[in-house]
């Protein structure tokens, strides 16, 4: 196994690595580049928690090779905001309680960008099943689904 | 959970990707949505010397017609498929079971392909190297014990795909290539019913693409699947039905399919050709679906109960697919 140079455009950054073929993007993002805001937890793809976007679409970060996404945009939960201001559907979540002990949320608020860039007003429903694969043990869901959907209403641009 | 060690290909044409395949054989694993090749490797299942990322060969992706068929691309994701309007006109069932295949994000990421070509599971099966360590190897792992059924002599681990079923109930086939050669065989043909290799996939051959046959008249499918969450999961028992009417509302054609009740998807027989919904016997079908199908305890929900729903859910995806066709009743 020898060691890979990848260059990984993170956050409109690029960085040069060196990275080992059987690392995935969640390793390198975590360890490499220190953004952390992506979780480890299941690291099967079940739980959503390590949730990035790979050229606007969420991506399971356990389950895909950094080699793998070499030359594709790939957004972290430290991408959204802007220096200090939060992004809308960050303020959502914090000021709406769909946050409690925050392990779930990066994945969480980026799946829920990415379905408001696809869908800008999405129905209850549609908002319920598209974070159905990030599993949350402390909100209940219902908080998260009321911040989502609180953006869905004021039909707020979330460019 | 580490990934072992292995070497990294992309190669840049299928012609490429197959002289690597007939190169390494198993040695080489196929990845291109990741969400189960990746998971196996992580739990040491299997531990390939090259990981072959298909995904960005040009020309694998993606829905066409031909003629009377459909062309399915082995890496078109779940999610286009479960998006794509001529199949959920023409395969209803597969748009349906594409749909309710694990959560939105993994569909997104997941292959028709890989989703066909994925493992059987098992509980004592899909663990950890440290889990397994601990216990005694089963047939599944090259012993001689199944640990799911005490006495039992054979692997009882059961296949969970999801689009499988539903591309057999829609008449589907696959492309298998090697380098020099290929063969199309219906689906059915792929899965060779042992729990142990449960795939008739050579390890110098890649499935290309799917294909689906456009019915005519008055037809259409339906996909229902047993699971404990609404996402998620794998199912625990699955029925896929194509029902086919004639103009006087009468059965043409009837083709039910039963998942996740053994080491394949399977066919069942039935007597409802040339009756009306009013006529069939369902019953008999749902009693034929349940002499077909396996209930082990080595999932998340009771043998004998998944068993039971293999009754249940043989009905409602026939039921479902006379809903769809409306005016069918």
């Amino acid at each position: 196994m020898k060691p890979k140079f990848l260059s990984l455009t993170v956050n409109d950054e690029t960085h040069q690595l060196m990275v080992l073929p059987n690392r995935t993007l969640q390793d390198v993002l975590r360890d490499d580049l220190h953004l952390t805001g992506t979780k480890d937890s299941c690291g099967q793809g079940a739980c959503g928690s390590c949730t990035v976007l790979v050229d606007g679409q969420p991506t399971r970060s356990c389950l895909t090779l950094a080699a793998a996404v070499e030359g594709q945009k790939i957004t972290t939960i430290e991408g959204l905001a802007q220096g200090d201001k939060l992004h809308p559907v960050q303020e959502a979540f914090v000021n709406l309680h769909g946050i409690q002990c925050g392990f779930c949320s990066p994945g969480m608020i980026l799946t829920a960008y990415a379905l408001l860039q696809e869908n800008p007003n999405p129905t209850e429903t549609e908002i319920r099943k598209a974070i159905s694969g990030n599993v949350c043990r402390c909100t209940g869901y219902a908080k998260a689904v009321e911040a989502i959907k609180s953006l869905a209403e004021r039909g707020v641009s979330h460019g | 959970m580490r990934l072992p060690p292995f070497d990294y290909a992309e190669p840049k044409s299928l012609a490429e990707a197959l002289t690597l395949k007939g190169e390494h054989q198993e040695a080489a694993k196929v990845l291109a949505g990741g969400t189960e090749a990746m998971v196996q490797m992580k739990l040491r299942l299997t531990e390939p010397k090259v990981v072959m990322n298909i995904k960005k060969i040009p020309g694998m992706s993606g829905l066409e017609e031909k003629g009377e068929e459909i062309v399915i691309g082995a890496n078109t994701s779940l999610k286009e498929i479960a998006g794509s309007g001529l199949i959920k006109e023409k395969a209803g069932a597969v748009a349906e079971a594409a749909r309710l295949v694990a959560s939105p994000t993994i569909a997104a990421m997941a292959t028709m392909a890989g989703n066909i070509l994925q493992n059987t599971r098992c509980m004592y099966y899909d663990q950890s190297a440290i889990v397994l360590s601990g216990l005694e190897k089963c047939y599944k792992r090259g012993g001689r014990i199944c640990l799911a059924l005490k006495g039992s002599n054979r692997c009882f681990s059961v296949y969970q795909g999801d689009i499988a079923p539903a591309l057999m109930a829609c008449g589907g086939k696959v492309v298998l290539e090697k380098a020099g050669g290929t063969r199309t065989i219906p689906l059915e043909n792929l899965f060779t019913g042992n729990g142990v290799n449960p795939l008739a996939i050579a390890s110098d051959e890649i499935l290309t693409r799917v294909i689906l046959p456009k019915p005519k008249g008055a037809f259409a499918s339906a996909y229902r699947k047993l699971r404990i969450r609404g996402s998620v999961d794998y199912p625990l028992t699955a029925a896929a039905a194509f029902i086919a009417l004639t103009p006087d509302q009468k059965i043409n054609a009837a083709r039910i399919v039963i998942g996740a009740a053994g080491p394949a998807p399977r066919i069942v027989e039935h007597t409802l050709q040339g009756k009306s919904l009013h006529e069939a016997e369902l019953n008999a079908v749902a009693d034929q679906a349940y002499s077909l199908s396996e209930g082990v305890d080595n999932l998340t929900m009771p043998g004998a109960y998944r068993r039971k729903m293999v009754r249940v859910f043989t009905k409602r995806a026939i039921l479902g697919a006379f809903q769809a066709l409306k005016g069918g009743f």
